[in-house]
């Protein structure tokens, strides 16, 4: 039997049956459908991620007490028993100032707190910082000036605290209050800067006011006042690695059994980005599973076909079927049920994508990948599922066959 | 050389750990251009010697040489190749496919040995055209009466222009009128020069048959010209 004359007979099956292709090939549309959005999302977020922070600076470096879960950086040492989180202080500021090849650090205290303006009350993000090494915020000013060292009571905000939080926008010179929530403490600050909005956020970002540490330690109200975190800028981000190494060994004299991490920043995108890359699989992952239940839908449908069949089979065989253009033709019937419902469910899949990408504001990408992989995986799928019946078809035997009502 | 040659044939199936023997011995020769009737009654082994003089079964032991080739080696697939190319089968419930076109019916069995689309269209027109049918090519069986519907079916059986014709009671479910048309299609076919052999159980069916095979209980009883 010639192949286009196989092609023929399978489309005549088709049509005959319309409703057995659309009930059989609907699991594979759906689950075709699933793997491309799924794809397309994790893409998406994967893509959206790198976006917003592939160009960060590749020349900072973090320190942060404690230790960090599983991931292999260079502030990786062995961990053999469970240590104190570091307190990072002056100190640590000056071994890291130290260092050969660190430019500016820049120790961060964070923490929530109230802000008030004018009655009205929001939770943001408050940033002690050191003001002298902030030459790029010095820069990003949008009205009034950034902190000095000299100040106290000051605070500098961001533009969508200053613009977006209150219903009165906020400006140099306006008073605010910020409260330590959980014990009612509180200070008065005088803004003396808005920042412009920055479009690409590092820590300094969004919803924060800035105060000098000497006022963070005065709000916190503490007796051992430690940084959340160091900022560090190396002088030529192509050796950032080195001079994390470098960092690390001699944080470690004054921090023997405690843990602390010491971070190029292009490290945490990076794991940041394999993670991503595992959730997208892990989500195609998931949309395989329908896909392998629309699968064995279809497996089911052509046992049925095929003992509807018997009869029929059993005259094609007489008259000279053999049995291995018999699973040819079940075969192929399964293969063009799962490449028409591949192609149907990828284009609803590119729809649907495009959908949930402009209601929910994600940046769903669609790629060629995304789509050879929903098709490979419907098609091979599909031709499995069809394997079982084609065999059952192929090893009927003619004359019990042709008994058959 | 005879189309057909059966030397000792038989033929034992098994029923759980019994033997059953269905086939017990039986040589036969089948001339080129006879008209063969195999009767008895039901249970001699009728419809067994059909299924293995028609490839579809094999024998448990003996020989069955057909065209003088012994079918007993041959692979599943060397037996459908036989089947398509030098058997046509006529069954009595017709066995059409009923979601295909009479035309696509009778093509089958060149569509199946690869014959070219136009080649095959136009000797199936032709066949159904014998057999008055030329008018319902695109009909589905299903819309066709008995006696049409044999017709259709032995127009299929002659597609590949076959060595021998299998009738397997051909007129069992069909009335007098359409027996009677049917018989004479055969007939008409046996006197172009094609070999026939035909299971039936009615005896007036066997008036145009060059020679009547009895069957009794496995084996073949008195050969009656």
């Amino acid at each position: 039997m010639r192949l286009d004359d196989m092609f023929e007979y399978v489309l005549l099956s088709f049509r005959a049956d319309r409703g057995r292709a659309l009930m059989s090939s609907l699991g594979i549309i759906i689950g075709v459908i699933s793997i491309v959005v799924m794809l397309s999302v994790g893409e998406g977020l994967y893509g959206g991620v790198n976006e917003r922070f592939g160009d960060l600076d590749m020349d900072l470096i973090t320190v942060r007490p404690g230790s960090d879960m599983g991931h292999g950086g260079p502030g990786d040492r062995p961990r053999s028993t469970p240590e104190e989180p570091a307190e990072l202080s002056e100190k640590d500021v000056k071994i890291i100032e130290n260092v050969g090849g660190v430019g500016d650090v820049y120790p961060l205290k964070v923490t929530n707190a109230l802000l008030s303006f004018r009655g009205d009350n929001t939770t943001i993000r408050v940033l002690g910082v050191a003001p002298e090494n902030h030459a790029d915020l010095e820069e990003v000013v949008d009205r009034g000036r950034f902190l000095v060292d000299s100040d106290y009571k000051t605070a500098v905000v961001s533009h969508d605290v200053a613009d977006n939080f209150f219903r009165m926008k906020i400006s140099p010179g306006n008073k605010i209050r910020l409260y330590r929530t959980e014990e009612g403490r509180h200070m008065d600050f005088k803004v003396v800067g808005v920042l412009e909005e920055d479009e690409d956020p590092t820590y300094a970002s969004e919803n924060t006011i800035y105060i000098t540490h000497r006022a963070m330690e005065d709000l916190l109200d503490l007796e051992d006042y430690h940084y959340s975190m160091i900022m560090v800028r190396a002088k030529d981000s192509s050796r950032v690695e080195t001079v994390a190494e470098e960092m690390n060994e001699d944080l470690s004299r004054i921090h023997r059994d405690e843990a602390y991490t010491v971070e190029p920043l292009t490290t945490r995108l990076e794991s940041m980005l394999e993670i991503l890359v595992m959730i997208k699989y892990a989500l195609a992952g998931i949309g395989s599973i329908s896909l392998i239940v629309g699968a064995i839908g279809i497996s089911n449908v052509m046992m049925l076909t095929v003992r509807e069949r018997t009869q029929e089979i059993g005259v094609m065989k007489a008259i000279g079927a053999t049995a291995w253009e018999v699973r040819t033709l079940y075969l192929l019937d399964a293969g063009m049920l799962g490449l028409v419902g591949s192609l149907v469910g990828i284009l609803l899949g590119v729809l649907i994508s495009n959908v949930i990408g402009s209601v929910a504001m994600i940046p769903v990408a669609v790629t060629g990948q995304s789509i050879a992989f929903g098709l490979l995986f419907g098609v091979l799928i599909t031709s499995i599922a069809g394997v079982y019946p084609a065999n059952k078809a192929a090893k009927l035997d003619p004359i019990e066959a042709l008994q058959a009502e | 050389m005879s189309v057909v040659e059966i030397i000792d044939l038989e033929k034992t199936y098994k029923v759980g750990d019994m033997d059953v023997p269905v086939l017990k011995g039986i040589s036969l020769w089948i001339e080129p251009a006879e008209f063969v009737a195999l009767m008895g009654p039901s249970g001699c082994g009728k419809s067994t010697l059909m299924n293995i003089l028609g490839c579809l079964d094999r024998p448990s032991s003996g020989r069955v040489l057909l065209k003088g080739r012994d079918v007993g080696d041959l692979s599943d697939g060397e037996l459908a190749r036989i089947r398509r190319d030098d058997i046509g089968f006529v069954f009595q419930s017709y066995n059409l496919i009923g979601r295909m076109s009479n035309l696509m019916n009778v093509e089958l069995p060149m569509t199946l040995k690869g014959v070219s689309r136009d080649q095959r269209k136009r000797r199936a027109r032709e066949l159904l055209a014998e057999v008055g049918l030329d008018h319902r090519l695109d009909y589905s069986p299903l819309n066709l009466s008995g006696g049409e519907r044999q017709r259709v079916a032995i127009a299929r059986a002659l597609a590949n222009d076959p060595a021998i014709i299998l009738a397997d009671e051909p007129t069992g479910n069909l009335d007098t009128k359409s027996t009677k048309e049917i018989m004479k299609i055969l007939r008409g076919l046996n006197e172009e020069g094609r070999t026939i052999v035909m299971v039936t159980h009615d005896i007036e069916t066997t008036e145009n048959c060059s020679r009547v095979v009895w069957m009794r209980d496995g084996r073949v009883g008195d050969d009656a010209s």
